[in-house]
């Protein structure tokens, strides 16, 4: 009991600091003439590629600057750097030079309120973020198809038949009273019944077909399901989330797969391609630092310094491959992004909305060839000149589908 | 009553009834299973009881069926920074040079993901543009996991700074001493090196630099030196030349490093401008079998020959003749003399043999023909070969008495084919440091100090200038596999320069553009050379003519496949067959039938089919090759006998090491050796020798024309012209193939149609579109047991057809049965004509393996390709026996990641060697069907690349393997539905027939007619 009073009375202290804290806050920010709101909306949109309120990234941390340095300083620094470092100033050269000489841009656009209210926001921070915003991101499972409303409509259904059995079954014993019979009880009525069915082999033999064709369909299914991997959903090295990627931030999907347009194989980006916006975006909504570390870990970049390692030795990443296409079939994604103008989503799925990627579609060799004959080829090419008419009159259709310029034939995969 | 009357089957069953008897009892082989299985004394020896086989099968099929249901995890490992322009899938091509002392040629390196896998020519660099076999097979080196992986020091490890440091302390302790500080290398031709050369020689007196070449032409170089004063070899314009008279020279196999064949070729097209070529030979070289005329002659009378030509000449012309001399071949040198005289300035005469009298009589004869400044240039030398065994010897020597103190083998191989090893062995011990830059511990690099891990041409960087004018660039395509480092750097070093060999080259090409150049792959100066003449033919001719002796003399010669043997460790060629034997696998005596039937040596094809041959010794001397076998050569001259060098390695490597004789044992550094003692010994070897059957047995597989006939004779005449389409009788009259059908026609308008031209007259069979093949398909190596019993995978084969003096007409006038004249066919004539006919899979349009497939798995495409699909075959084998060309192979066994069975064939089951395959190309498992599918890759990805720009294919744009790597443009490929292309030309060509066009196969594969020279 003394040390839970003891927590509560320490925990209290705790809460009375924090609250004469952020109230002396709130004062200061009060007293700059800045609206922290705004502050944050244009510290966003120009500031934060290089600067974070907590910690240094390209350029220093921003919490505290005001009391580090003079408003007017600020605005100048902020306004255009290099006038101010041109100008003599001592402390604009040293900023310059502590930091590789990695010069900020101007921004003659921001006016000196602009600047406040980025000063304020400064001091504010980030509010505490409402429940109800951003939650965590909810894993999204593999589209697989609803069975639970099915089972509970069926569980409903026999017990409605269930009962409707033993109302049955009351009515005819009610009735066998009526005509003078003894009742029967439903298992003396059930032997019998099922002595009648054994002695019928017409019956027998019906249900064993039945059954026996059950069997085989089932057979078949699973036999033709080895090797098919729909819905393989490896855990990757790195949990990166399509997501927000290709969803939220609507990064096109040849950013980082740039091969799929050039050749047969649609690339796994390197680490360093990575780096073209996480060596600014530091921090991921869900897991934090955690897996951005690991880019960095490949690319051999220090966090604490923002710059990249000399000499290290760098570690690649060992993604784990999603669609295995075996050796014998040859597939080209250059043939199907880049000449078919076919979207990834074709055949990857709704890729923008997975959260772990998974295998979409069937990758059977029946799935190809659906798609071969059903697809009509792009007849503007330049290189079907005078063959799409020749084959309008060849197959009397104003339809030309890859079928049609032989995308059947086994040798264009197989060789 | 019952006749008693009995039928003989052959002639054999009557007058030899035990031979009948004994094939008859062996008509299964007692050991058929061997047939089957890979060891026979495996299967013996195994444990296994038919119970346990079937618990084995149960087991392995139910945990097949449940590993099955479980994907196995595959990790994708991308770059962590990607480097730059580089995407996956897509190769990149690098212009380079391909240079090991014997083979020189400028080429392109294709490359994927980084890796280094296929050569092509780089057509566009003039000189030496061409790729041979072994330069096509080069490639495969460079994944060898046998090579040198560090510097060594008395057989152990050491750094390359210690090596650096130890071997300058070397030289200078050589300098301090006075002792000779000697450098040994192949001929210098690169720029850079010879710079680097030129500042050893002025910064030390004591330093003398050796150039020795594998296959040595040092005699034939003295008289160069004497006529021109540069030790140099002309640059030859063959295509400038009417009349070509080759004395012994395998010109088509680069014997002086010059690249000749497409300039041969240009002239080999058939019609009023097509030139003759004459051979005057002893062993059947390449040259020789693509000769329209043959001449047979001993070597020792080759000085002679030459000499009487050139006499003759002299008399016609009224200039004062040389000694008189009387030959075998008089009247035929009487014509040539003839021939040449009336050719003026458009003619040249070859010396192939490494002999100065019969250079210069060769140089003198030119002159009198006026040719220098036509067919010899005047303005141009070819820097290839300038090597002076002589000087070797000398510094042998020196070792010897204890002069040398510093010797550097660098790229060279004297104890292999130089000196005997135990000569060298005994020499280099008095030399304080021997260092020998080499990638494997071959025969001298095992008895030096210091070995230098050389890298691989893929690794290096480098010029060459094969010839005045002309410098081509070697750059790195891959880092360092292991860690080597090219001599040149290792001297740059020792000089105490900066900086690397790369750095030192871009300097000496200041002012220039190095990244164009790099890119281009050439740089042609401006430079000339002007060659003056310094002796006038009478002073040439004037030597001793060598007597001749009846004695057996020994020629020896580079094989197509493995040339000097640099590259002796490759399975490739090891396995490619010879284009004259069709042997692989071996080297051998080449002997004349008259000689193996005084010596009692015989070659007999086993029960099986395959080829079995006596054992001889061969002596000289003291120095002797104890057993040797002996394939009957058609076409060798009577007292001759051949041997290759390149075989009996120690040291190469897996493959290499045990095969064959080292011919050098016995030649040392000479071509020619005469008084040979040649006996028999016992046993019998085991050729593996893919064709059986010397001639064609009458029948038009290839067609043959003289060049008289194809001008003035229509090709079609009513059955008395030269290219007659075979008739069928009707009762609508005789029709030919096509049009007594009985099949379906895919329809060909539309679309593509793929067509492959083969003109017999410009193949030269040199086997570069074998090896090509290999290398773009990923065609399994199998190994000599294999190849023996007919497995070997060769998708594309190039049959080789002796004449012979038995023909159709000279039976029927002489009376000849039947079975007496097929049996007289069989045999080829003592000096045969030969033809070459590449055979690949003839895509046919009727395709007899379609029809015969229970599974479909070969089927015709709408492109006109008869396409194999491996993962649907399930190993019938009834399309290969229903295929008239035999051009399906058959996956007998698990050829790749099959180690334990084929470590021969490291391209499939070497982690290094895996490097070396084509990604776009399936690995065959075991029990299925492959075959040539047109390099239906380069099909996709031409019709890709017109796709993605959006335009129609260019005609040239898709060249299979085959055709690219052919000098001489014998195979060309391309699409005649394009009217414009030159294969549509092509086809409407009057030489143009398909092969067994009466079977009515309609193939897309035609061949032209060889046409011959014979005015």
């Amino acid at each position: 009991m003394k040390i839970m009073k003891k927590c509560v009375s320490r925990l209290r202290m705790v809460w009375v600091v924090l609250c004469v804290m952020l109230s002396s806050l709130m004062v200061s920010a009060q007293d700059l003439p800045g609206d922290p709101a705004n502050g944050r909306k244009l510290f966003n949109a120009q500031c934060a590629a290089c600067h974070k309120l907590d910690r240094r990234l390209v350029g220093p941390a921003m919490a505290g600057i005001t009391e580090r340095r003079s408003q007017e300083w600020l605005i100048r620094w902020i306004r255009n750097n290099a006038e101010l470092r041109a100008s003599g100033d001592k402390d604009a050269i040293a900023v310059y030079e502590e930091y590789n000489r990695s010069a900020m841009p101007a921004f003659p656009l921001l006016s000196d309120q602009d600047i406040l209210d980025i000063l304020a926001y400064t001091i504010v921070g980030d509010q505490p973020a409402s429940p109800a915003g951003d939650g965590p991101v909810t894993t999204q499972a593999p589209a697989k198809p609803e069975r639970g409303l099915n089972v509970w409509v069926l569980a409903g259904l026999s017990l409605f038949l269930l009962i409707l059995l033993m109302i049955l079954v009351k009515v005819k014993n009610t009735l066998k009273v009526i005509k003078g019979e003894e009742p029967t009880s439903v298992l003396e009525d059930f032997s019998k019944g099922v002595q009648v069915a054994v002695k019928n082999q017409k019956l027998i033999v019906l249900l064993t077909v039945v059954v026996s064709v059950f069997l085989l369909k089932e057979l078949y299914w699973g036999l033709m399901s080895i090797g098919v991997e729909q819905g393989y959903m490896p855990e990757q090295p790195i949990a990166f989330s399509h997501k927000i990627h290709a969803g939220e931030n609507g990064i096109d999907c040849k950013y980082c797969h740039y091969g799929a347009e050039k050749g047969k194989h649609s690339n796994i980006p390197s680490a360093a391609l990575c780096m073209n916006c996480h060596k600014y975006i530091q921090e991921g909504p869900k897991y934090g630092t955690a897996e951005i570390d690991k880019i960095y870990a490949a690319v051999g970049f220090d966090r604490e310094t923002q710059s990249y390692i000399e000499g290290y030795e760098e570690k690649p990443v060992k993604w784990v491959r999603v669609h295995n296409l075996p050796d014998l079939s040859y597939f080209n994604h250059a043939q199907h992004v880049n000449v078919a103008g076919l979207e990834c989503q074709t055949c990857h799925g709704p890729v923008e909305e997975m959260e772990v990627l998974y295998q979409y579609s069937e990758l059977t060799m029946g799935w190809c060839i659906n798609c071969h004959r059903e697809t009509e080829v792009n007849i503007e090419n330049g290189y079907y000149k005078d063959l799409h008419d020749k084959l309008k009159a060849k197959y009397k259709s104003d339809k030309i589908t890859a079928e049609m310029i032989g995308g059947l034939e086994c040798g264009k995969c197989h060789y | 009553m019952a006749s008693n009357k009995k039928y003989w089957k052959s002639e054999e069953e009557l007058y030899n009834p035990a031979l009948t008897e004994q094939l008859a009892a062996a008509e299964f082989p007692a050991d058929s299973e061997s047939l089957f299985t890979a060891s026979e004394l495996l299967l013996q020896s195994t444990q296994t009881s038919r119970r346990d086989f079937l618990k084995y099968l149960g087991f392995s099929t139910a945990a097949a069926t449940l590993a099955a249901c479980e994907a196995p995890v595959i990790e994708s490992i991308p770059y962590v920074t990607a480097p730059d322009k580089l995407v996956p899938g897509v190769a990149a091509y690098f212009a380079s040079l391909y240079d090991d002392g014997n083979d020189y040629a400028a080429i392109l390196v294709k490359t994927r993901e980084g890796r280094p896998i296929k050569f092509e020519p780089n057509k566009e660099a003039g000189v030496n543009s061409g790729t041979n076999a072994r330069v096509q097979a080069a490639v495969l080196n460079l994944y060898d996991s046998t090579r040198l992986k560090s510097p060594l020091k008395d057989g152990n490890e050491i750094s390359w700074d210690q090596f650096d440091k130890e071997i300058v302390e070397g030289i200078k302790k050589a300098a301090e001493t006075g002792k000779i500080f000697a450098l040994v290398t192949p001929t210098i031709n690169s720029p850079a090196a010879r710079s680097i050369i030129e500042k050893y020689r002025s910064n030390y007196n004591n330093f003398t630099h050796v150039e020795i070449d594998a296959f040595p032409t040092t005699r034939s170089l003295d008289a160069w030196e004497m006529a021109t004063g540069v030790r140099k070899f002309p640059f030859y314009q063959l295509d400038k030349a009417d009349v070509i008279v080759s004395f012994g020279c395998d010109f088509i196999n680069g014997i002086h490093g010059q690249a000749v064949e497409s300039d041969y070729a240009t002239r080999r097209v058939p019609g009023p401008d097509m030139s003759k070529h004459i051979q005057i030979e002893a062993n059947m070289t390449l040259t020789g079998a693509n000769a329209d005329k043959r001449i047979k002659l001993r070597a020792s009378e080759n000085t002679a020959a030459l000499l009487s030509l050139y006499n003759a000449l002299a008399r016609k012309m009224g200039v004062p003749t040389g000694k008189n001399v009387s030959t075998s071949i008089d009247a035929d040198i009487n014509k040539i003399a003839e021939l040449l005289a009336s050719r003026k300035g458009k003619s040249l005469v070859l010396n192939g043999y490494d002999n100065k009298e019969a250079e210069q009589i060769a140089i003198a004869i030119n002159m009198l023909l006026e040719n220098f400044g036509s067919t010899i240039s005047l303005t141009k030398r070819n820097n290839l070969r300038a090597g002076d065994d002589r000087k070797f010897a000398q510094l042998v020597d020196n070792m010897e008495k204890g002069l040398v103190g510093l010797v550097v083998f660098a790229g060279v191989n004297p104890a292999y084919n130089k000196v005997s090893s135990e000569r060298l062995e005994k020499a280099l011990a008095k030399v304080p440091v021997t260092v020998c830059f080499s990638d494997k511990l071959h025969e001298t690099s095992r008895i030096c100090q210091y070995v230098g891990a050389l890298s691989h041409v893929c690794e290096s960087w480098g010029d060459g200038s094969p010839s005045t004018g002309v410098v081509h660039f070697m750059q790195p395509t891959i880092h360092n596999i292991y860690n080597t480092r090219q001599w040149q750097q290792c001297l740059l070093n020792w000089l105490g320069i900066d900086g690397s060999y790369y750095h030192y080259i871009r300097s000496l090409y200041a002012g220039n553009d190095f990244n164009e150049l790099l890119h281009d792959g050439v740089y042609k100066t401006d430079e000339t050379t002007s060659i003056s003449l310094v002796q006038t033919p009478e002073v040439l001719v004037n030597v001793q003519v060598p007597k001749t002796s009846s004695a057996i003399e020994l020629i020896v010669y580079q094989k197509v496949s493995l040339g000097t043997g640099e590259l002796a460790n490759n399975p490739w060629l090891q396995e490619m067959p010879d284009p004259i034997t069709r042997a692989s696998w071996d080297n051998y005596v080449t002997m004349s039938r008259a000689d193996a039937e005084k010596l009692g040596i015989i070659n007999r094809n086993v029960s099986n089919g395959a080829l079995n041959g006596s054992y001889v010794s061969l002596s000289v001397g003291d120095r002797k090759i104890d057993k040797v076998p002996v394939l009957i050569q058609p076409g060798q001259a009577e007292g001759t006998i051949g041997l290759a060098v390149g075989y009996g390695r120690e040291g190469m490597g897996r493959v290499a090491d045990g095969i064959g004789v080292n011919a050098h044992i016995l030649a040392g550094n000479a071509h020619v050796l005469t008084g040979v003692e040649v006996n028999k010994v016992d046993g019998e070897h085991e050729f593996a020798c893919v064709q059986l059957h010397h001639t064609m047995m009458g029948r038009t597989i290839v067609k043959e024309v003289s060049l008289e006939d194809f001008i003035n004779r229509p090709a079609q005449d009513n059955g008395r012209g030269w290219n007659e389409k075979p008739k069928f009788e009707t009762y609508r009259g005789p029709l030919d193939s096509k049009e007594t059908s009985l099949w379906d026609e895919f329809d060909h308008e539309t679309g593509h149609f793929w067509n492959m031209s083969v003109d017999l007259n410009l193949c030269t069979g040199c086997g570069a579109c074998v090896i090509a093949c290999h290398a773009e398909n990923n065609v399994p190596v199998v190994g000599k047991k294999e190849v023996r019993v007919s497995r070997d995978m060769h998708w594309l084969r190039i049959d080789r057809y002796y004449s012979s003096d038995m023909t159709e007409e000279i039976a029927e006038e002489q009376g000849l049965s039947g079975v007496k004249k097929f049996a007289l066919m069989e045999i080829p004539s003592d000096n045969p004509q030969v033809v070459f006919q590449p055979v690949m899979c003839q895509h046919c349009n009727h395709a007899p393996c379609e029809t015969v497939c229970p599974v479909a798995a070969t089927t015709h495409s709408s492109e006109g390709l008869n396409h194999m699909t491996y993962n649907r075959c399930i190993g019938t084998r009834y399309c290969a026996n229903n295929c008239p060309y035999k051009v399906r192979r058959f996956n007998w066994f698990l050829y790749n990641e099959n180690p334990e069975q084929f470590e021969i064939n490291y391209a499939m089951n070497d982690d290094l060697g895996k490097m070396v395959l084509n990604p776009d190309v399936t690995l065959r498992s075991r029990g299925v069907m492959e075959k040539c599918s047109f390099c239906i890759q380069r099909i996709q990805l031409g019709k890709l690349q017109a796709k993605k720009e959006g335009r129609k294919v260019k005609d040239g744009e898709i060249q299979t393997a085959c055709m690219s790597a052919c000098s001489t443009g014998a195979i060309t490929f391309g699409d005649v539905n394009d009217p414009e292309s030159r294969i549509a030309t092509l086809k409407n060509e009057e030489r143009m027939y398909h092969l067994l066009e009466e079977v009515g196969t309609n193939p897309s594969v035609f061949y032209q007619v060889k046409v011959r020279n014979l005015v």
